[in-house]
């Protein structure tokens, strides 16, 4: 009760100070609310991502407890006539499964092929009892149900016709009613499932006599003696696994890039706690006096931590409020940003709404204010450990920086150094750079303060010769005010290196896939037909079409590729089967590779894994792969690791000769066609294409256009990064304006004796633009280094420990420049209103005693 | 030296590092006060007076001997205990007011009484009491900035006598004032002192003040030396 009452009036103190400076309390609730705001967003656009996903698999794997797979992509339908017949197998359903578009949609559609009759106890909207009607749905005519939402949109009825685009392939199907959705939840999930049946199906995929997997319920007692019995009558190669495991290990594929956002959105309120930290320790050294007296009242240490962390509290709350409101609204932008980059990298996902989760507001509820006090902490401590003679003593916190310049630089050192050894502990995994980066900010921010002493020496010839006295004096004064100065300036400093770092690890990485997509493509012409996850080459060419190419004149070799979804002893993954001989390795850049490889890998049974799929499973040369082939689990050795940057999952690639003798699929994924000496390739594709006129449609590409088809959807994938670079340089420029403004408005008093004495207006102006824009060079000079170092983690640690891959640090001087540029222009804004406000101002009112 | 004095200085040092250099401010400073007695510690700029001011309150610590006040040595005591000693048991008058400019005239009186930890019952009467005995019953509302010098400095002596401390401190409370208002402003502190009973030690270069003192001690070399009364007045 006693401290209570006491405490009313300290807090009460408290929030007048902040009131009575409202440009500083408002901003440094923005600099909150921003860091908050990006982590929101970006965890909800995830989780919206990820509660889509879990939705569309809920809905189409339905009630299935185990799923029958082929080796390749497909599975025999025989399989599952065995299974009904001879194994007497009744809760089984076979599904065909696709991908494809409805034209005046504009988006992509999971094709579900079904038999209603099996459908019963794993599909309510699939089977008999919700209605379908059965002699209509199973007519040998192509029909097929969408959502009433989507049949609304297309205006279209029972008996009307849509054209479907699969593979390249226009296929027209009739609408013979909609899909009855139990409730909600699955009428959501339902909007991007166009259902049709099994053999329509297969025409559609061209996948007569096939299925994509054939879904089981096994129930829980006796479901071992079950799958015995169902593997005895399975064929060699087609496995059989829980349902759930099985979207697990497609839910993981895009795991990397969740959390690499995560991480990104993570930096972002990093920055913004640099700025709280500045806040704060503004907030406090403006305070000093004021505090001394408390001090010297009788106001303990503690009470006075309490109070200052009770105002970062408030601060905190607010901004995260405000953050959590101002996410929301910016997830609504990003959520089709992460959906589009899912779509292009690993799976066809659909997110139509924003889903609202308590736990990622929560989460940020608690970073925004945990942030908040950690930020706080330290300037509070310090505040409240200060000793109050000293305290009561003007210049003493002045004459307390320039004693500790040295200690505080070499601590900064020691910090720094230890972030370094963080990055050799072996495993230390994304976290552990993540730490590494925070110990090396700090420790620079430390070296900031001696770094600042030194470079006013430089600057302060420089100025007086530009600028005259004022010149000299602007540069005198960021030295004479270091406590408050060197804080500013070290949170500009991490929040302008923030967005070099993120820039030039984006620069490195476009740079690096330029250079490999260059050798990668050494072909003239590249035929692929339209897929639906665009790194991926999933979709299959007509043979006849392949032949009318190959044929063409001018054309004078070429060769083809074939990429699966293969079963290993690490889950599904991307297999690649290639045509070339030898001359693969024009085209191939490895990594490692045992000796001869070339001329081993089309005669043995050898892969070729990519470095994203080493680092993922943690194999290397030597090892061994299991791959259930449709001739059972075959070992595979890996002799070869590549560079591949077009999928962070990772690929394995062997020789056609090899997956043949494995493999009964014999479709190809891709053709490539090289032309005759001399030929202009441009007119060739234009040749090709007309040849392809009517028939499967299929993208031609020239090595050029392929190129920038794949560059482009490489910028795509990063739109999502450079938001959030973006959303960095608006933190960061919110948080310069917001120090500096702060700075030079609380010197009114300086400024006052100034005037009194006899400067002008605008000489007034002269000297708080040119200190806040000295201030603007200083931190735009220093977040070069930071920011290179940062860029360095994020590329050689932090991406190479999410995604493995090994890439070219590339320095876009624009990058730098714009840094420095950034600096400097916000912290000339940020003299403008405090240059303003204190020309007009009457001198003698700031020079009146408080 | 009196045994029982209300308030005990004994054999205090006190030194500060000057660079490799140590400055002795204090040696073995030896001093009594009894209750209800008005001290004036003269000194020159420099001399140690308001380090010895400080070591009194407890702000900071000697390096040797004992501050004894009301039969407690604070010498010993660890910096927390100091503070709270402090807040019980002194009043503080500064030479630059030092008022809180975020708290009105009524809340700076308040203040004391407030981390004293006195009921809230009639805490504000009692502030405004002390306020009115400074002639400043109806500037209760004002911030400090919007209060003359005078004015902040009436306020600052009612904040350092609304918690009845056993012993007030004046550090140059005429200091920032001019002629007359200071001899105001030292007028109402020494009635208002010697009607509420209370000890204190006003540290000046003043010696105008020696008049209204019970006993004038000056501090030269780090030791006290008595002063006559007719001598420092002089």
């Amino acid at each position: 009760m006693k401290n209570k009452t006491s405490n009313n009036l300290l807090w009460l103190s408290s929030i007048r100070f902040l009131l009575r400076h409202p440009w500083h309390f408002v901003l440094s609730i923005l600099g909150v609310a921003l860091g908050v705001s990006v982590v929101v967003s970006i965890d909800l656009s995830n989780n919206s991502a990820k509660k889509a996903f879990a939705l569309s698999t809920e809905a189409v794997t339905g009630k299935a407890t185990h799923q029958i797979m082929g080796a390749a992509e497909n599975l025999d339908e025989n399989v599952y006539r065995k299974l009904r017949i001879e194994g007497k197998i009744r809760k089984s359903a076979p599904v065909v499964k696709g991908y494809g578009r409805i034209s005046g949609m504009n988006k992509t559609f999971q094709i579900l092929g079904v038999d209603p009759l099996a459908e019963t106890p794993f599909r309510d909207f699939a089977s008999q009892q919700s209605g379908i009607e059965l002699d209509d749905f199973i007519t040998g005519e192509k029909t097929g149900l969408v959502a009433q939402h989507v049949a609304d949109q297309l205006q279209l009825s029972a008996g009307d016709t849509m054209t479907v685009s699969v593979g390249g392939r226009t296929q027209l199907i009739r609408l013979s009613g909609v899909i009855k959705a139990g409730n909600d939840r699955s009428r959501r999930a339902l909007e991007n499932v166009l259902l049709v049946d099994v053999s329509t199906a297969q025409q559609m995929f061209n996948m007569q006599g096939q299925l994509s997997r054939i879904d089981l319920i096994l129930p829980d007692k006796g479901e071992q003696a079950m799958l015995s019995r169902i593997n005895r009558l399975l064929p060699q190669g087609t496995s059989i696994t829980r349902s759930d495991s099985r979207s697990e290990t497609v839910a993981q594929m895009s795991r990397a890039f969740e959390f690499n956002l995560q991480a990104l959105s993570m930096l972002a309120l990093l920055v913004g706690m640099f700025l709280i930290y500045n806040t704060m320790t503004f907030s406090v050294v403006q305070r000093r006096q004021l505090i001394g007296r408390l001090r010297a009242l009788g106001t303990t240490k503690n009470e006075i931590l309490t109070i200052i962390l009770k105002e970062a509290l408030l601060i905190g709350f607010l901004g995260t409020v405000l953050g959590i409101i101002a996410g929301i609204f910016m997830a609504q932008g990003l959520v089709k940003l992460v959906t589009q980059s899912i779509n292009d990298l690993y799976f066809v996902l659909s997110v139509q709404e924003l889903s609202i989760g308590l736990f990622p507001v929560a989460k940020a509820a608690l970073l925004g204010i945990g942030a908040t006090i950690i930020a706080a902490f330290w300037p509070a401590r310090e505040a409240s450990q200060a000793d109050v003679s000293t305290v009561l003593r003007r210049s003493s916190n002045e004459s307390k920086i320039s004693r500790r310049l040295l200690p505080l630089a070499g601590f900064g050192l020691i910090i720094g150094l230890l972030g370094g050894a963080v990055l050799l502990i072996p495993n230390g995994g994304i976290a552990a750079g993540y730490v590494s980066l925070l110990f090396m900010i700090v420790g620079f921010s430390l070296m900031i303060p001696l770094i600042i002493v030194w470079m006013a020496m430089v600057f302060r010839p420089l100025m007086g010769k530009l600028n005259g006295i004022i010149g000299k004096m602007s540069v005198r004064g960021v030295v004479t005010e270091l406590s408050r100065t060197s804080v500013a300036i070290a949170a500009l400093v991490v929040a302008v290196a923030a967005t070099v770092g993120v820039g030039v690890m984006v620069d490195s990485f476009r740079g690096t896939v330029v250079s490999w997509l260059e050798a990668q493509l050494q072909a003239d012409v590249y035929v692929q037909p339209p897929s639906a996850v665009s790194r991926k080459a999933d979709a299959k060419l007509e043979p006849k079409l392949v032949e009318l190419l190959k044929e063409t004149e001018d054309v004078s070799r070429w060769h083809t590729v074939r990429s699966v979804d293969v079963q290993t002893n690490y889950g599904t993954d991307q297999l690649v089967a290639i045509e070339q001989g030898v001359e693969a390795q024009e085209t191939y850049q490895l990594k490692a590779s045992s000796e001869n490889f070339w001329q081993q890998y089309m005669v043995k049974d050898i892969v070729m894994i990519s470095e994203a799929y080493a680092y993922r499973n943690n194999v290397s040369l030597g090892d061994s792969l299991l791959i259930t082939t449709d001739r059972g689990r075959q070992s595979f050795t890996i002799e070869a690791i590549n560079f591949d940057y077009a999928s962070d999952i990772g690929t394995i690639t062997m020789n056609r000769d090899i997956y043949n003798q494995y493999f009964d699929d014999r479709a190809i994924s891709g053709l490539a066609l090289y032309a005759v000496d001399g030929i202009n390739v441009d007119q060739l594709v234009e040749r090709l294409r007309n040849k392809t006129q009517g028939k499967q449609e299929v993208f031609i590409r020239s090595n050029k256009g392929l190129r920038e088809a794949s560059i482009a959807i490489f910028d795509r994938t990063f739109t999502v990064t450079i938001v959030l670079r973006m959303l960095a340089i608006i933190v960061a420029f919110i948080g310069i304006l917001s120090a500096l403004m702060a700075l030079q408005l609380e010197r009114s008093r300086e400024l006052a004796v100034l005037r009194a004495n006899g400067m002008t207006p605008g000489q007034l102006w002269n000297y708080v633009i040119s200190q806040t824009g000295i201030m603007g060079v200083m931190a735009g000079i220093l977040s070069v280094p930071l920011g290179i170092l940062m860029a360095y983690i994020l590329v050689y640690v932090i991406n190479l420990r999410s995604f493995g891959w090994t890439l070219q640090f590339m320095i876009d001087p624009q990058v730098l420049l714009q840094a420095v540029g950034l600096a400097i222009v916000a912290a000339l804004l940020a003299g403008l209103y405090p240059s303003r406000k204190m020309a007009q101002a009457n001198p003698a009112d700031a020079l009146r005693n408080d | 030296m009196a045994q029982n004095a209300h308030i005990q200085l004994k054999d205090l040092s006190k030194s500060y590092k000057e660079g490799d250099k140590s400055r002795s401010v204090l040696d073995e400073l030896n001093l009594s006060v009894d209750e209800g007695e008005m001290i004036v510690l003269l000194g020159r700029s420099g001399s140690g007076k308001s380090t010895l001011l400080n070591l009194v309150s407890g702000i900071d610590k000697p390096d040797f001997g004992e501050v004894n006040i009301g039969g407690t040595d604070i010498s010993d005591m660890n910096e927390k205990d100091r503070t709270l000693f402090r807040r019980k048991h002194i009043g503080f008058v500064f030479q630059s007011f030092n008022l809180i400019p975020t708290l009105t005239a009524l809340e700076n009186v308040l203040l004391p009484l407030k981390l004293k930890g006195e009921s809230n019952e009639g805490i504000t009467d009692k502030a405004q009491q002390y306020l009115d005995q400074v002639e400043l019953g109806d500037r209760g509302d004002s911030y400090p900035d919007r209060l003359s010098g005078g004015e902040q400095q009436r306020v600052a002596i009612a904040r350092a006598l609304a918690h009845e401390p056993m012993l007030i401190l004046a550090d140059e409370p005429t200091g920032n004032l001019d002629y007359e208002t200071g001899r105001t402003i030292l007028d109402m502190l020494n009635n208002l002192v010697r009607k509420n009973g209370r000890t204190m030690i006003i540290a000046t270069h003043d010696r105008d003040i020696c008049q209204i003192a019970d006993r004038v001690v000056e501090l030269k070399g780090g030791q006290l030396h008595k002063v006559e009364h007719s001598a420092a007045v002089e």
